[in-house]
């Protein structure tokens, strides 16, 4: 039955590849020196990192009074990054951890950057949820800890602190889980590597990896655990996330339907984010060999069931405003829809839920220049999203008195155009010094396909 | 181990290891450091040494070096450190008077309170009353005399003043003293003696917002110039043509706490007293209205004539057959007025604030009909708070441009900004050859004079009052001068050659002229001490020569007044700025418009109709051009104006208020807080008419037209209807966040509060055993004065944050009034709704805090911890109320003079935290400490909170709820009290009382609310 499915399957690896070469053609990308466009690229993050920084020094000094927020709009800009970021982190492990359990074999060729996306985004998000705080250098203080303060303890029931904990459990699970994959990889340039500094790190960091029959047994069962520990994290941590605004009092934030909601959300932008990413990559690095356009496609797939969930989503809040009777609740989704955000409701629509149906059709799917402009705009539609529910539902409550409007000033502008020189001065540190693609499980892909084919022939 | 002692081992291990354990354990603590018994070796001394020496040296490492401070060598009897004392005065915020209380603290004053005890404020005090502490701690006040520019001493000024004078009474020139209305009796007789030594010398008195044309109009009726002393509580019927009585008119506090009486609808009987308002534009007393009639500036005094000659043919007068102008509005309204006004003979009331002493005249004549004469006005024992005669001041303007004025003084008084032509007078002041000025501040006026005597503020010296004939209040001061500054009852007399203090003329005065008028038989000494320590006496009016009612004097209106058919405009006195005197003070500034919500500006107000006939939003700037004078204005639309109005409030635009140039936090993106013209709004005053002996407070002959330019005005309240947006309407009709009710309905049983049933999730293991603290506000006796606000800045130590702040919605107010409207643009009612923390018992706020920085108390508070808040705003976003405020910057105490009205009892909040309502819990502690050590239980009422204490209407009561005998428990078992969101189950500790509309709302029968 295997083989019969087998058979009717294109190859995941292209060009019929050996184990040397693909060992070769994953390290070489390391070892040469880096090329003009890589350059460019980390430059041009680096300023955004450095703009970033400057703008987030002058706003601590200063005042969380420097972004646009006010009595009424007590959050936007910020948190708006701080889930989108969250999101985009979501990819990572759904592909790694969730896939792998699934025997999704095709999930090799990306796995390893997805989840350094994974880290670099989670990275993103929890710079916010502290620079947000009025007094961030009191930050600590939402973490349990021992202190003299008396029988001074957190609130167990904010789910801001369900969010810290939610988050650092899934940061440090997700750089265990992608620490682990990489050990073989590492064994690999050690061995390559020659005498220096180069090769002592590799050893120390490849745990004395000698390739045995043993240590690949353990590493499988370990990395199988691992798996099975990230997994409920990937519905946990949006989940968690979203109940930052399900439990609030507020209408368009007290829904039931969050948490599904914000997990379908989360990982369908992780997946525009992981196909923007491999593309870029694909490219730069002439990975197209390992990266191919049924990979883009099976992902596309992905992005369209994802699309759907989301637009159902946005429909059942509707249709739930409508049938709960609540005018409030009436008023927020008729304000989100034609009030004076309605430009970003439709942005977020256009994005999440019309232009993604184009994937429908096989030829843009195959297509990676359309693929990558969608995974662009789906991306800005998954942030647009986050902005909707929060600036929405907060400048327009119950008491008419209330109502406000937002404006995000240069400051918070150049916060998230800092956020993403982070996440890119990281990406492309983490494609100069690590190997983008797991080499130890393509190959294993590749073994695979190779005793298939003999075994046809 | 000594052998005289018996062995018990205490395991078996023990026996048998016998003494080898006890070396073996020696052996493992041999590394102690301090051994008991053995000899310290080189490592214990270097320990110990070091451990001393480490010592030694934490214990200078003090924080700061203790500076001692020894605030009193002899102890004033009953002034403890740390508690807060109250001296009984008057307060020095308009001619009114209000009885005060000023809080001190180790020997400053820090607030002001109403005197509950003061026969015509009853407690209460305005916003202006509330904010005029920050003027004794204002930076701005001149420390010493000027004498032509240059900072003097008292002596030289003196010597100087008094050879000038010397010269002018030789010479026979002519000596005038300007001054507002003096509310001293004692300074009034002072300045008297002053003139009396010259051949050819006056007192001429001129009030910034007149009554004159009130006293003139008397002077003809009654044959006295005297300004009635109105009654609001007595009357059933209340008929306004343009008197703004609770905002501006006179004495606000006084009429709102009698209005507020007259529409008792709980009391015993029932009182709801009926008030028509004719208008011209919203003001604060048109918003309580029962029926609101907008008229243009000119028929409002024809409605006023044609009503006159309804009630003479009702009460068979032949004296005014006929109205003389044009009838302006429906036969059945005035005939209906009529009617009403007759029904309530004795009992009703009409008051004018229309220029004019003709219009006047026709309002005496219809009191005098109705025999509201000695029982809703009361001449015999009149009002003293408006004394001006804007005839004298014409004269003497004359007087001034011809140069015939030898000396000229000036106490509380800024002519050249408050007068019309007062570019023109600025240049004749320059040429007076004596020319001193009494004022504090240098405004538009003061540089000019030789002389500047600075006077002190209110709270500095003794000085005395009589607002109303027969009630004489003494102002004792609540701190020693901070300044050089002199009273300007001790500058008068020092001119007169009598160099006592203020203490002893003010004394010497009562001895003799208020003493002989007094009732009771004690002694003046104890008589004084009981009067300051009251803070008034009783005393008998002076009598008044008034004659009866003289019909001679009531004439038909003359018909010339017909509309030219452009746009009027109305010049008007906001509550919050009602006179340009307070124009340093950037409390007042903040303060939004009870009505427009608008801070830091004036504007040109325009009915929706006419911005949209003229194609103008909000905020674009326009020209007001009449006869050459010329400003430039932000549009701000206001529904219920009259279309054919412009109006604009006065007393913006002063020189002092470019003081606000450094208001607000400093970042990247601030704007400044003044306008383009380096000051706050600008000042309309040029556009005041000065003629026929009267202040003509509206034009019809103003040209408005658009400049393209725009400034966005700063206000707090960007939506203000309770009905949504029409394409955003889900249905359902208006919020009922406010809610209504009609007499009727409170008559058929509405009367007691129906419990309603409640679905709980949460445990109920909260139970509120002790005292549990809660508020009710009577939406249908607050007049939206704002007093409040003032009250609880001032208490609870809230900062100013500048126009930009106020713009980007984070103005810092822990109480605001919401003010919606309701029905056609063209006719709105209004409604007023003082929000702040709910308290809720299930807080939407608590459950979300991270760091548990808000918490419930088990006496019902909701309680903000400042010091554990890592600012993450949850709070705010969760409250369904939005009361909490956030202090985005690190706002500015950097006047340090003015930080001297920083409450000790609350703490200053740092940047990064969020703060807000704490239904004055330092008042709450302090209350009950007192009882505690007195040893009995807290008495309802004993705890007012600052909002309370002032509210001039008594709308807001707080106590315990636990106690069914206290008056908030009382007031919650109230057929009108709603909670605001009850059905988010928040369970709020504030209850409102419902609006009482006289008329019967279609709403009420489901219900329902009207917004």
């Amino acid at each position: 039955m295997a083989e019969v499915q087998a058979v009717s399957r294109p190859p995941l690896i292209l060009g019929d590849k050996s184990l040397t070469q693909i060992t070769s053609d994953i390290c070489s990308a390391m070892l040469r020196r880096p090329g003009a466009l890589w350059w460019i690229g980390f430059l041009f993050s680096l300023t955004l990192l450095a703009i970033g920084a400057t703008v987030v020094t002058y706003q601590v000094a200063t005042g969380i009074g420097t972004w646009g927020l006010n009595n009424s709009v007590g959050w936007a800009f910020g948190i708006t990054n701080f889930v989108f970021w969250i999101g985009i982190g979501h990819a990572g492990t759904l592909i790694s951890a969730i896939l792998f359990l699934f025997r999704q074999r095709w999930r090799t060729s990306v796995n390893r950057s997805a989840e350094a996306m994974t880290l670099f985004a989670v990275m993103c998000a929890g710079v916010f949820p502290l620079i947000h705080m009025g007094r961030p250098w009191m930050g600590y203080w939402i973490f349990p800890y021992p202190n003299f303060r008396g029988p001074l303890w957190m609130n167990f029931r904010s789910p801001l602190a369900w969010d810290a904990f939610a988050i650092s459990t899934y940061f440090l699970i997700s750089l265990t889980f992608w620490y682990v994959g990489l050990i073989p990889d590492l064994a690999t340039i050690r061995d390559r590597a020659g005498a220096g500094l180069r090769r002592r790190l590799f050893a120390f960091f490849s745990l004395g990896w000698n390739g045995s029959f043993r240590t690949w047994q353990r590493y499988e069962i370990v990395y199988t655990l691992l798996a099975g520990l990230a997994t409920p994290l990937v519905v946990s941590v949006h989940t968690i996330v979203s109940w930052d605004f399900a439990t609030a009092v507020i209408p368009g934030w007290h829904a039931t339907i969050f948490p599904p909601y914000f997990v379908a959300g989360a990982i369908f932008s992780g997946m525009a984010m992981v196909l923007t990413l491999m593309i870029v990559a694909r490219t730069v690095m002439h990975l197209e060999n390992y990266i191919t356009v049924r990979h883009v496609e099976v992902m596309c797939k992905l992005v369209i069931l994802n699309s759907s969930i989301v637009a159902l989503a946005y429909g059942t809040e509707f249709f739930m405003a409508q049938y709960s009777g609540n005018p409030y609740e009436q008023f927020v989704f008729l304000n989100r829809a034609f009030g004076p955000f309605a430009f970003a409701y439709w942005t977020m629509v256009s994005c999440n839920v019309l232009i993604p149906q184009l994937l429908w059709f096989k030829r843009i799917r195959t297509n990676i220049a359309v693929v990558f402009v969608l995974s662009l705009l789906i991306n800005v539609g998954m942030w647009f999203e986050r902005f909707v529910i929060i600036v929405t539902s907060l400048h327009r409550d119950f008491l008419p008195s209330n109502w406000a409007s937002y404006r995000p000033t240069t400051i918070e502008v150049a916060t998230l155009v800092g956020s993403f020189g982070l996440f890119f001065t990281c990406f492309l540190i983490f494609c100069r010094i690590l190997p983008m693609i797991a080499m130890a499980e393509v190959k294993g892909v590749v073994a695979h396909e190779r005793a298939q084919r003999r075994n046809r022939k | 181990m000594s052998a005289d002692y018996k062995k018990y081992w205490r395991s078996l291990e023990e026996y048998e290891a016998g003494d080898a354990l006890d070396e073996q354990a020696a052996e493992e603590f041999a590394d102690t450091p301090l051994r008991e018994g053995a000899e310290p070796g080189r490592r214990e001394f270097l320990l110990a040494a070091g451990f001393t020496l480490a010592g030694a040296a934490l214990t200078g490492c003090g924080r700061a070096p203790v500076e001692k401070a020894i605030p009193l060598l002899r102890q004033p009897e009953g002034i403890l450190p740390g508690r807060s004392y109250y001296y009984a005065t008057v307060c020095g915020g308009c001619s009114a008077s209000c009885g005060l209380l000023a809080k001190g603290r180790d020997g400053r004053p820090i607030k002001l309170e109403g005197n509950p005890e003061h026969p015509v404020s009853r407690g209460g005090l305005c916003a202006v009353g509330q904010a005029s502490i920050l003027g004794l701690y204002d930076s701005l006040r001149l420390q010493q005399p000027m004498a032509r520019g240059k900072s003097a001493s008292w002596r030289e000024v003196d010597e100087e003043i008094a050879k000038t004078l010397d010269g002018i009474r030789k010479e026979k020139r002519t000596v005038r003293v300007l001054t507002q209305t003096v509310a001293s009796p004692a300074l009034n007789s002072q300045i008297r003696g002053f003139l009396k030594g010259f051949p050819d010398a006056r007192h001429v008195v001129y009030d910034v917002l007149s009554a004159s044309p009130i006293l003139d109009a008397h002077r003809q009726t009654h044959g006295a110039r005297v300004l009635p002393r109105y009654l609001f509580q007595k009357a059933n019927v209340i008929a306004s043509f343009d008197a703004d009585f609770l905002g501006t008119w006179i004495s606000p506090v006084e009429y709102t706490s009698g209005y507020s009486e007259a529409r008792a609808v709980e009391a015993t009987p029932p009182r709801s007293a009926w008030h028509v308002q004719f208008e011209s534009r919203m003001s604060l007393t048109g918003t309580k209205a029962d029926r609101r009639i907008k008229l243009a500036p000119e028929q409002i005094p024809a409605a006023l004539e044609h009503l006159a000659v309804r009630v003479a043919r009702k009460a068979g007068s032949p004296v005014l057959p006929a109205a003389g102008s044009p009838v302006p509005l429906p036969d059945e309204v005035l005939d209906e007025l009529a009617n009403r006004l007759w029904e309530a003979r004795g009992r009703s009331l009409v008051v004018c604030g229309l220029p004019g002493a003709e219009a006047q005249v026709l309002c005496n004549f219809v009191n005098h009909l109705l025999g509201n004469y000695g029982a809703t006005l009361d001449i015999a024992a009149p009002s003293y708070q408006k004394q001006g005669d804007d005839r004298e001041l014409t004269a003497l303007v004359d007087e001034i441009n011809a140069g015939k004025v030898g000396a000229l003084f000036l106490h509380g008084v800024n002519p050249v900004a408050d007068l019309p032509g007062g570019e023109e007078l600025a240049k004749s002041l320059a040429r007076i050859p004596l020319l001193v000025s009494l004022s504090p501040r240098l405004d538009e006026t003061s540089p000019l004079a030789r002389f500047v005597c600075p006077e002190c503020d209110p709270l500095e010296t003794w000085g005395d009052a009589e607002p109303v004939a027969g009630v004489t209040a003494i102002s004792q001061p609540a701190i020693r001068p901070l300044g050089q500054a002199r009273p300007a009852i001790e500058s008068f007399a020092r001119w007169s050659g009598n160099g006592a203090s203020a203490h002893e003329l003010v004394r010497s005065f009562w001895q003799e002229s208020v003493y002989p008028r007094q009732a009771g038989q004690e002694a003046f000494e104890a008589f004084w001490k009981k009067s300051v320590e009251a803070g008034f006496a009783r005393v008998r009016p002076q009598p008044m020569a008034v004659k009866p009612f003289d019909v001679q004097a009531v004439k038909p209106m003359s018909a010339g007044r017909s509309s030219t058919g452009k746009l009027a405009l109305v010049l008007y006195p906001t509550p919050a700025m009602p006179d340009g005197r307070h124009a340093y003070n950037p409390w007042l500034h903040e303060l939004p418009d009870p009505i427009t919500k608008a801070t830091w500006d004036n504007y040109a107000s325009l009915a929706p109709a006419t911005a949209g006939r003229m194609a103008l939003q909000d905020g674009d700037v326009v020209r007001l051009l009449i006869s050459g004078n010329a400003i430039e204005l932000p549009v701000l639309i206001q529904p219920g104006q009259h279309e054919k109005v412009v109006a604009v409030a006065l007393a913006y635009g002063r020189t002092v208020s470019a003081r606000f140039a450094n208001t607000g936090p400093k970042w990247l993106e601030q704007r400044p807080t003044p306008g383009p013209n380096g000051m706050i709004g600008a000042n309309a005053a040029p556009f005041l008419l000065l003629k026929d002996g009267s202040v003509r407070y509206w034009r019809d002959d103003v040209k408005v037209t658009a400049t393209g330019k725009r400034r966005p005005l700063a206000v707090t309240q960007a939506y203000s209807s309770l009905t949504v947006p029409k394409n955003l309407d889900p249905g359902g009709g208006p919020r009922p966040i406010v809610q209504e009710t009609t007499l009727e309905a409170l008559g058929t049983g509405g009367a007691k509060h129906e419990s309603e049933p409640v679905m709980e999730l949460w445990p109920d293991d909260h139970p509120f055993t002790g005292h549990r603290w809660a508020m009710t506000i009577d939406l249908n006796a607050c007049t939206g004065c704002s007093a409040c606000v003032i009250a609880c800045q001032v208490e609870n130590n809230v900062p100013v944050t500048g126009r930009d702040e106020v713009m980007r919605n984070r103005q810092m107010h822990w109480i605001r009034i919401d003010r919606y409207y309701s029905g056609p643009p063209s006719d709105v009612e209004v409604a007023h709704q003082p929000m702040m923390c709910q308290h809720c018992e299930h807080a939407p706020c608590e459950t979300v805090c991270p760091v548990l920085a808000t918490v419930h108390s088990s006496e019902g508070l909701n309680q903000q911890i400042y010091n554990r808040c890592v600012g993450t705003r949850y709070c705010e976003n969760n409250c369904p109320y939005k009361v909490r405020r956030f202090n985005w910057f690190e706002y500015s105490r950097d006047d340090r003079l003015a930080n001297l009205t920083l409450n000790p009892d609350v703490t200053v909040r740092s940047r990064g935290v969020m703060e807000k309502c704490s239904f004055c819990v330092q008042r709450i502690q302090d209350a009950k400490a007192e009882a505690k050590l007195q040893n009995r239980a807290l008495r309802d009422g004993e705890i007012q909170t600052a909002c309370q204490q002032t509210c001039p209407a008594r709308a807001i009561v707080f106590g315990d709820v636990n106690d069914p005998r206290s008056k908030v428990a009382q007031r919650m078992n109230s057929g009108r009290r709603y909670r605001v969101l009850e059905e988010i189950n928040t369970r709020p500790s504030v209850g409102y009382l419902k609006i009482v509309r006289a008329k019967k709302t279609d709403t009420d029968k489901e219900g329902g609310a009207r917004g």
